[in-house]
């Protein structure tokens, strides 16, 4: 049977991040891959609610607090023993993970993005 | 890195005034580490979250043919993966509206990376643990005694506390339980089982002592205990033998005594006098067993609960040996089973063998509800299987 450890450190516990929840699927405009790249602006009105600007969208959305929380689970792989630079057929560390964070919020933006129009047709 | 700027300049574009909006402004890209794969998220709930928090760890618990669990020291959890239509993003240093700093004198950037992004999760239930497996394991080689002389113990598969843990898809504290349960006891070690006519020979040693010291069932010194029944058996097996069937505990004087439980030596009387037979005349049983117990203990039917089953339809009424833990540990398999073996029962008769297939917070009731179906028999309510059972 496999055994795998999800350890946590002990301490002040992990940190807390933010989550934020979009429909549909993301896609960078370049096809060179999300990393590195903008997603967005956020920002928050007077009264609290979040406002997302995603390349000609408008996104607004609402805070929300999680029933049940998440856990940021980082995976760390089973490699072999690689001891002075000498391969040895050693028994491979089991895959373990570590949790990175702990989530307990969301922004979730639900409503249809609103297209942002840049060119405005002058009324003649 | 976008420019205040750049910001401003989008928000024109977009129509949003810079009034209605909060001065911090978060400006969001995506991470290298985002298209690792390296990471998961887990939905948790308080507990688990509490657990998280305090630093403990978390197993993950799988066979090849069986479903991953994941194991706290004392819960078990059904491990699935979910799937969302949605985006998710996880964002570290992102503030919510009501942590940012109120109203700084301008406005702000603060570049935040997202550091993954997915649309699955994995999702947890409280389950009950899967236990059966333990006492499977441990009957492979159940303790029958001290070998006798030179005899030596045949070498057979025997288990540790860390054996099985790598074994049974259970948290330690659960583990822990079901052992005491068995009345299992760890000898050199290792987790065995007692072979039943081994631990009826101790507790026979046991109730003899007290018959002929006429002590009070409630109150069985240990000491003078082990003195007198050492010859014949190690003091570790007397010991355990106290434990399983009484309660501990310490007199004014710092004496360590126990009181046997009557309904745990009556049960285990009966399940004696039954496991030899297929069935028994209710009657007959009955006067055979308030014979065989101690003198002084006092038997009723409903100490047998869960252990043996009495049929009132048949002329005349019988008993026989129906334990709960020789059952499936599936629901769905225990159903067939049990209404394999009698098509009809009542609420009253069936509840021993479905109470530990309750979900927290689940009734019998509701369990019956989902399970099975209802009809009336001779004025009481009767339960009968949903689906046609092979006969």
């Amino acid at each position: 049977m496999v055994q795998i450890v999800i350890s946590s450190q002990a301490g002040e516990g992990p940190a807390e991040w933010l989550l934020v929840e979009l429909q549909g699927e993301m896609i960078s405009r370049h096809n060179t891959g999300l990393s590195g790249n903008l997603m967005g602006d956020l920002h928050y009105t007077k009264e609290g609610v979040p406002v997302l600007i995603v390349g000609h969208h408008i996104l607004y959305g609402k805070l929300v607090n999680l029933d049940k929380p998440f856990a940021v689970l980082m995976k760390h792989s089973g490699l072999p023993q690689d001891d002075e630079g000498v391969m040895e057929t050693s028994e491979e560390k089991p895959t373990s993970y570590t949790v990175s964070a702990l989530i307990k919020k969301k922004l979730i933006f639900k409503t249809r993005p609103k297209p942002i129009i840049t060119n405005v047709p002058k009324k003649v | 890195m976008r420019t205040l700027e750049e910001v401003r300049a989008t928000l024109q574009i977009a129509k949003l005034k810079e009034e209605d909006l909060q001065p911090v402004t978060h400006c969001l890209t995506f991470g290298s580490n985002v298209t690792s794969g390296d990471y998961c998220l887990m939905e948790l709930d308080d507990t688990l979250c509490k657990h998280i928090e305090a630093g403990k760890s978390l197993i993950i618990r799988g066979d090849k043919d069986e479903h991953a669990v994941l194991c706290s020291e004392d819960e078990t959890y059904d491990l699935k993966m979910a799937d969302t239509s949605n985006l998710l993003l996880f964002v570290p240093g992102c503030k919510t509206p009501d942590l940012l700093p109120d109203s700084p004198a301008h406005p702000q950037l603060v570049h935040a990376q997202i550091w993954g992004c997915s649309n699955s999760y994995w999702e947890l239930r409280r389950q009950r643990p899967k236990l059966k497996k333990l006492k499977k394991l441990l009957s492979e080689s159940p303790y029958s005694g001290p070998p006798y002389g030179t005899q030596q113990e045949v070498p057979q598969q025997k288990y540790t506390m860390e054996d099985l843990l790598g074994r049974i898809q259970a948290s330690r504290e659960e583990i822990e339980a079901h052992l005491h349960k068995i009345h299992a006891c760890e000898i050199d070690g290792h987790w065995r089982m007692l072979d039943f006519d081994y631990e009826l020979k101790l507790l026979g040693h046991v109730t003899q002592l007290v018959d002929s010291e006429s002590w009070s069932f409630s109150r069985v010194p240990l000491t003078v205990c082990l003195e007198e029944l050492v010859p014949l058996e190690p003091r570790e097996m007397i010991e355990h033998c106290l434990n399983c069937y009484g309660r501990r505990f310490n007199t004014e004087d710092g004496e360590v005594m126990y009181a046997l439980d009557e309904d745990k030596v009556c049960s285990a009387t009966a399940q004696m006098l039954l496991q030899n037979a297929i069935k028994f005349n209710l009657a007959e049983f009955q006067e055979v067993w308030r014979q065989s117990v101690p003198e002084g203990m006092n038997t009723r039917l409903d100490q047998l609960r869960g252990l043996t089953l009495v049929d009132c339809s048949s002329k005349p009424e019988t008993i026989s040996l129906l334990r709960v833990e020789d059952l499936p540990e599936d629901t769905l398999e225990r159903f067939s089973a049990l209404f394999g073996i009698r098509e009809k029962w009542t609420q009253d008769d069936i509840e021993p063998y479905i109470q530990d297939l309750c979900g927290e917070k689940q009734t019998v009731g509701a369990l019956l509800t989902k399970h099975a179906r209802s009809s009336m028999q001779n004025g009481r309510k009767v339960f009968n299987s949903r689906r046609p059972i092979a006969s």
